[in-house]
C-alpha cells in the first residue's frame, strides 16, 4: 500500500458520501517516524468496505482500524478527535457520515431564504414543487436539484435515508398533508420532518393521520408547527427559525438564548445591596 | 466542518495539484478549553491562490500560516500547539482563553501535473 496524500483522501470522502457510504479516515499526527500517513477506510451503504493509504501495517494499524469501525457504528461519535495507541502513537480520526439532504417541498416564498439557508449550513438541497413556474433553477440556484414533482407521488428522485431532512411547506395543507403521510409510511423515517402550519391546522393533521392508521408514537416526531419560536413572520425570519431547529436537531441543545443559560452577570457579579 | 466546507476544500486541494502546486494543508486535531474553531477545523494554504477555510483567524491563525510555510519547504509535516490563553487586557486577539493543537502537512501535486 502506498501512502494517501489528504488532497486524494478529500476527494474519494466527497464520492463517498454523496452515494452514501460513511469514512473514517486515520492520520498519524504524532511527530517522527510515520508521521502524515493516512489510511482511508470506506465503508458502503450496504456494508461492504475498502482501504486506501496505510500507516505502516501491523499490529497499530489493525488496532487503529478496529477504533474506525467502532466510531463508524456509533452515531453519536464526534466528527474528529485523537486517538491514541498503546504504542504511543497519536491518530487523529475523522469520521464523515453519507450527506445531509434537505428536500424542501413547495417552491414558494419559505422555500427560497431556506434553501439558500441550507446550502450555508451544508445541507444537499432538494427542492420540489408540480409548478413548472416555481420549481425554476433561477429561483434556487444554491439547490441541488430544483424538480418538478407531483405531490401525489413526490419522493420519486429523491433519496429518502436516515440523513434527510423534509420540510413542508407547499402551497395547500392537502399537499403537505398527502407528503406527510407518504413519508411516515415510509423505510426508513428521515431525520426530521417538519411541516408549516398553526396549531389549529396541526391538530387537524394529526387527527387524520390517525384516522389513516399511522401509530400514535409517530406524531411526536413531526416538528409542526415547523421550527423554533423566535418571533419569526418574514419568510426569511422563518427560514432562520427552520435552521435553528435543523442545527438544534443535529447538533443538540436548548434553542434557549445563551445569555439566560450562561446568567454571566448575575452569577459573577451579582448586585450588592446597596446598588439594588 | 460542514459538506460545503468538504467541498471548498477539497476544490481548492484539487485546483492547486491539477495545476503542478505544492501546497499545505492544516487541521485542527485536539483543542483545551475555549478556541475559535472547534476540532476538524482546516485551512489549505496554497502559495499561489492564498487561503481557503480557516483555523480561527488572527494571530493563532498567523502561526499556522508560518508553520505552514515551513512545511512547504521542508515537506515533513510539524504539529503546532496555539496558545490562544493571553490576558484579556493586553488587548491580544489570542484571548479566547485555549490552546489548540494543529497538524500541518504538505499535500504534493499529481504526479502527472506539470507546474
Amino acid at each position: 500500500m502506498t501512502s494517501l496524500d489528504a488532497g486524494t483522501a478529500a476527494a474519494l470522502t466527497l464520492d463517498a458520501v454523496a452515494r452514501g457510504a460513511a469514512t473514517a479516515c486515520l492520520l498519524q499526527v504524532s511527530e517522527g517516524k510515520g508521521a502524515g500517513r493516512r489510511l482511508l477506510l470506506v465503508v458502503e451503504a450496504g456494508g461492504q468496505s475498502r482501504l486506501y493509504g496505510s500507516l505502516g501495517g501491523g499490529e497499530a494499524e489493525g488496532a487503529a482500524l478496529k477504533r474506525a469501525r467502532e466510531a463508524l457504528l456509533d452515531t453519536g461519535h464526534p466528527d474528529g478527535g485523537l486517538v491514541s495507541l498503546d504504542d504511543g502513537t497519536e491518530l487523529y480520526l475523522e469520521i464523515r457520515r453519507p450527506v445531509l439532504d434537505l428536500v424542501i417541498v413547495g417552491a414558494g416564498h419559505i422555500a427560497r431564504p431556506m434553501a439558500r439557508t441550507g446550502a450555508d449550513l451544508g445541507y444537499r438541497v432538494w427542492v420540489l414543487d408540480d409548478r413548472p413556474d416555481f420549481a425554476t433553477r433561477e429561483r434556487f440556484p444554491d439547490a441541488h436539484q430544483v424538480l418538478r414533482a407531483d405531490f401525489s407521488d413526490p419522493f420519486r428522485e429523491v433519496p429518502i435515508h436516515a440523513g434527510t431532512h423534509i420540510l413542508l411547506v407547499t402551497r395547500g395543507h392537502k399537499y403537505d398533508y398527502d407528503c406527510l403521510v407518504r413519508v411516515l409510511r415510509g423505510d426508513p423515517l428521515p431525520a426530521y420532518i417538519g411541516m408549516i402550519g398553526s396549531r389549529r391546522r396541526v391538530r387537524a393533521t394529526f387527527v387524520q393521520l390517525l384516522e389513516d392508521g399511522i401509530p400514535r408514537d409517530r406524531l411526536g416526531g413531526i416538528h409542526a408547527p415547523v421550527g423554533l419560536d423566535i418571533g419569526a413572520e418574514t419568510p426569511e425570519e422563518i427560514a432562520v427559525a427552520v435552521a435553528a431547529e435543523l442545527v438544534k436537531v443535529r447538533r443538540g441543545g436548548t434553542g434557549a438564548s445563551l445569555r439566560d443559560l450562561e446568567n454571566v452577570a448575575e452569577r459573577f457579579f451579582p448586585q450588592s445591596e446597596e446598588t439594588v | 466542518m460542514t459538506h460545503q466546507d468538504d467541498l471548498a476544500l477539497s476544490r481548492a486541494l484539487q485546483e492547486a495539484r491539477a495545476l503542478g502546486r505544492r501546497c499545505a494543508l492544516a487541521t485542527v486535531v485536539s483543542t483545551k478549553g475555549s478556541t475559535p474553531r472547534k476540532v476538524g477545523a482546516r485551512l489549505v494554504v496554497d502559495p499561489v491562490a492564498g487561503l481557503t477555510g480557516t483555523v480561527g483567524g488572527g494571530c493563532g491563525e498567523a502561526e499556522v500560516i508560518h508553520a505552514a510555510r515551513q512545511v512547504l519547504e521542508t515537506g515533513r509535516p510539524v504539529r503546532v500547539r496555539v496558545d490562544l490563553t493571553e490576558d484579556f487586557t493586553t488587548w491580544s486577539p489570542a484571548v479566547c482563553g485555549g490552546t489548540m493543537d494543529v497538524f500541518v502537512e504538505v499535500v504534493n501535486p499529481a504526479p502527472e501535473a506539470s507546474p
